[in-house]
């Protein structure tokens, strides 16, 4: 119907290897560019700053965890703690009078070095034994943000994020660090996207399928594991920094802390791993899913006019959520991604549903 | 599946629409962003429930001054960026004064409620700074920090070793956080002056094993030993002690211990031991009294387990709202109506030994000083009931505030 398309019928390697190879979806994207680029304008100011900023940033720490758990296969349960050191670095250096784009490519490669370092193991280690030797990264930041005062900002452990400035101008409104989470974010799609066009990211998907028949074909896994880790953790390096600038205006470990880095990972695996769509939708339903519950509870109560006591309010929607969360996996294993895939997937032959053809690119 | 989502967005959409209550003239709301399911959870629901049963024991009564006060509560589950939102979404939805009952939350919503002219009240949680006025011009401690803690603990002791620590040593054991490590400037500092040897124990977060951290107390053979911890590690550190052969009439712990630890440790074997508390327990005291006929048992409005009230993070939460309820009073009466957030900072900031009938320690607030003096008390668990062991009494003001201003000044510096 939308799509318009029973079929393949690609005729020339251009438009085989588009970065999207539907029209319609072309143009839906055109929209939602449009729509977010005027967000400011038409969304009311809560929805604007307290549920559409946040979730464009979560969605580029999702997208950045993306590219080393669902395109090169490596687990890591440590990610918040490189988003703390991109953070924690940005915030130092535009402190220290280092302009703030500079910054933010700093914060990438504070990232990228401690990443890496704790990246090492996954040459040598596969699946739990990485998960777990990832984790430590997150107890070692955890415990040197905790004990190094010069770092986490003294006694009260919480540093003040200053005003960046672009170009001269100071981002000081809500809307003008929302610009700035939009262009990273729509850079960080950007790159993901175009990544399973180039060598890299074949390389990445070779690596993730199986490391020593990758090494077979000649793909150096080592270096393709490593560089997955360095790419990865600069991006959310600098998500970090996004996040510290544009949204918390204040940083403290506890914001990195380890059920950060959980939730990244719940983002990524809900929303479905290697897509860049479903990073969106995961890092939607892991950020906003628990307030919009809450939210909806209480609502609920307040018109039914029912007393029901705080803490099991409190306690409910942990448990649809809960609920939520195995339903969708039960329903639909591969994410929120695969719910789309699918939607897509059958309208690109309607009405020859007999016609149905999958994997038309992500 | 395709349906099952929609039916899910469209529950979730009307859930949204559906927003409680417009404003109407003479309310004044109170905002209640708390961690009831993660971290806080050990004193959550008897702090708000405290708070709330506060506020409407005050407008059963006919509010203040016409004015009706109403309140908002919800889940942050600890995570600052929920509580971000909440905080956002409170504030359109007319809430001018916030407990965020979660340290990390307070620090994260900090910057927003600045900007906003919210006041915002941190007792026993958030910055221990804010008690200068002068830089958090909105924000109030209203209750002894931490900093302040310390003083009194040590001060308790000096007096209690006849005057002289010289040659005793003081074991901190604390849990390894920002929370535990904050008040080892005021120990260390009053070390060097009264002469005593401070030994530092940390214990990792959160605080469920200990074992080691323990045998090397035992082995520094304190005269003193301080707990500073928290929810989970509290009981665990007592239970410690116990086994350990320490004398829990030496034992003192921070603000955050209450009956469900002693419960948890064993009320009879955890006899003897001592905390600072700033606000009294118990049911004896009068508002606690008129709460009980007026809330429960004639309008039965009261927002959680009868059983709760009374308890210590009860009155606490009682501790965190009314001397603000005090300031709206003082601000309708002295400055006239509309009352906005600034009038209410100008009164509340002339309240002077504010006590609430005798149910908290007593609070004395000025522009400069958003804390209240630092006062509490020394209290001994009998096996039933804490028993009060001391006066309301403060100590060493000027550590404290040297401290206080070192960190307010330094947040004013950086925040450029």
């Amino acid at each position: 119907m939308f799509y318009r398309r029973a079929g393949i019928r690609h005729t020339s390697y251009e438009t085989d290897s588009r970065v999207l190879p539907i029209p319609f979806e072309r143009r839906l994207l055109g929209l939602l560019v449009v729509l977010a680029l005027t967000a400011p304008a038409w969304l009311p100011d809560l929805y604007f700053s307290g549920y559409l900023l946040p979730w464009i940033i979560w969605s580029a720490a999702a997208l950045s965890l993306n590219v080393l758990m669902g395109w090169a296969g490596q687990v890591h349960l440590g990610f918040a703690s490189v988003m703390a050191v991109g953070a924690y670095a940005s915030v130092h250096l535009v402190r220290a009078g280092v302009p703030f784009v500079l910054a933010l490519v700093g914060a990438g490669l504070a990232a990228a070095l401690v990443g890496s370092i704790f990246g090492v193991p996954a040459v040598r280690v596969k699946g739990l034994y990485l998960a777990v030797s990832t984790l430590a990264l997150q107890y070692v930041v955890d415990w040197v943000l905790v004990h190094v005062p010069a770092i986490s900002g003294g006694a009260q452990a919480t540093l003040q994020v200053p005003a960046p400035h672009l170009l001269g101008w100071e981002l000081a409104s809500d809307s003008a660090r929302y610009y700035l989470a939009f262009a990273w974010c729509s850079a960080v799609a950007l790159f993901t996207l175009n990544m399973r066009r180039t060598a890299l990211g074949r390389a990445f998907v070779a690596v993730r399928e199986k490391d020593y028949a990758a090494e077979v074909i000649g793909v150096n896994t080592y270096r393709y594991k490593a560089l997955a880790f360095w790419i990865s953790s600069f991006l959310g390096g600098v998500t970090g920094a996004v996040l510290a600038f544009a949204y918390y205006r204040v940083v403290t470990p506890e914001q990195f802390s380890l059920d950060v880095s959980i939730q990244v990972a719940a983002m990524v695996i809900t929303g479905g791993l290697h897509s860049v769509v479903g990073s969106y939708f995961g890092a939607g339903f892991v950020l906003l899913a628990p307030i919009f519950l809450d939210r909806f509870l209480r609502a609920g109560a307040t018109l039914l006019d029912v007393a029901v006591p705080s803490t099991t309010l409190a306690q409910l929607p942990l448990v649809l959520y809960g609920g939520l969360i195995v339903g969708f996996l039960l329903i639909e294993p591969l994410g929120l991604a695969k719910v789309y895939d699918n939607v897509r997937n059958y309208f690109l032959v309607w009405p020859f549903g007999y016609a149905r053809k999958s994997g038309l690119g992500r | 599946m395709k349906r099952a989502f929609i039916v899910v967005l469209a529950l979730a959409l009307v859930g949204t629409a559906g927003s409680p209550a417009p404003a109407q003239d003479k309310v004044i709301k109170f905002g209640f962003p708390a961690d009831f399911t993660k971290v806080y959870t050990f004193i959550t629901e008897e702090w708000i429930q405290g708070s709330v049963d506060y506020l409407q024991y005050v407008n059963l009564k006919g509010g203040v001054g016409g004015y009706k006060l109403e309140w908002l509560i919800t889940d942050h589950g600890n995570e600052p960026q929920r509580g971000i939102e909440a905080y956002e979404r409170f504030k359109r939805e007319g809430a001018t004064i916030f407990d965020l009952v979660s340290t990390p939350v307070s620090r994260a919503v900090l910057p927003r409620a600045l900007k906003d002219n919210m006041i915002v009240v941190m007792p026993f949680h958030g910055r221990s700074d804010v008690a200068d006025g002068s830089v958090f011009t909105h924000f109030f401690s209203l209750g002894a920090n931490y900093w302040s803690q310390a003083a009194a603990i040590t001060k308790y002791t000096l007096d209690q070793e006849g005057g002289n620590l010289k040659g005793k040593k003081l074991a901190l054991v604390h849990i390894d956080s920002p929370f535990g490590k904050e008040p080892i400037p005021v120990f260390e500092e009053l070390s060097k002056r009264l002469g005593f040897e401070l030994g530092l124990f940390p214990y990792p977060s959160p605080g469920n094993e200990q074992s080691a951290t323990w045998t090397q107390v035992r082995r520094f053979r304190p005269d003193w030993t301080i707990l500073w911890g928290a929810g989970v590690g509290q009981p665990v550190s007592i239970r410690e002690a116990i086994r350990n052969g320490m004398n829990l009439e030496r034992v003192i712990s921070v603000i955050w211990v209450a009956e469900k630890d002693m419960q948890v440790v064993g009320a009879q074997q955890a006899r003897g031991l001592l905390r600072f508390e700033a606000a009294i327990p118990g049911r004896d005291t009068a508002i606690v009294r008129g709460i009980l006929s007026e809330v429960y048992q004639k309008a039965g409005k009261g927002h959680g387990k009868i059983e709760n009230v009374g308890t210590t993070y009860y009155v606490i939460g009682i501790n965190a709202v009314a001397p603000v309820v005090e300031g709206i009073r003082i601000a309708r009466e002295k400055f006239g109506e509309p009352v906005t957030t600034e009038k209410i900072r100008q009164a509340m900031e002339t309240l002077r030994d504010f006590d609430e009938g005798g149910l908290i320690a007593p609070i004395t607030l000025t522009p400069k000083d958003h804390e209240g003096g630092g006062f509490g008390r020394i209290s001994q668990w009998d096996g039933t009931k804490w028993v009060p062991k001391s006066g309301w009494f403060n100590a060493y003001r000027e550590i404290v505030w040297d401290l206080v201003k070192k960190s307010a000044e330094e947040f004013q510096r950086s925040g450029k």
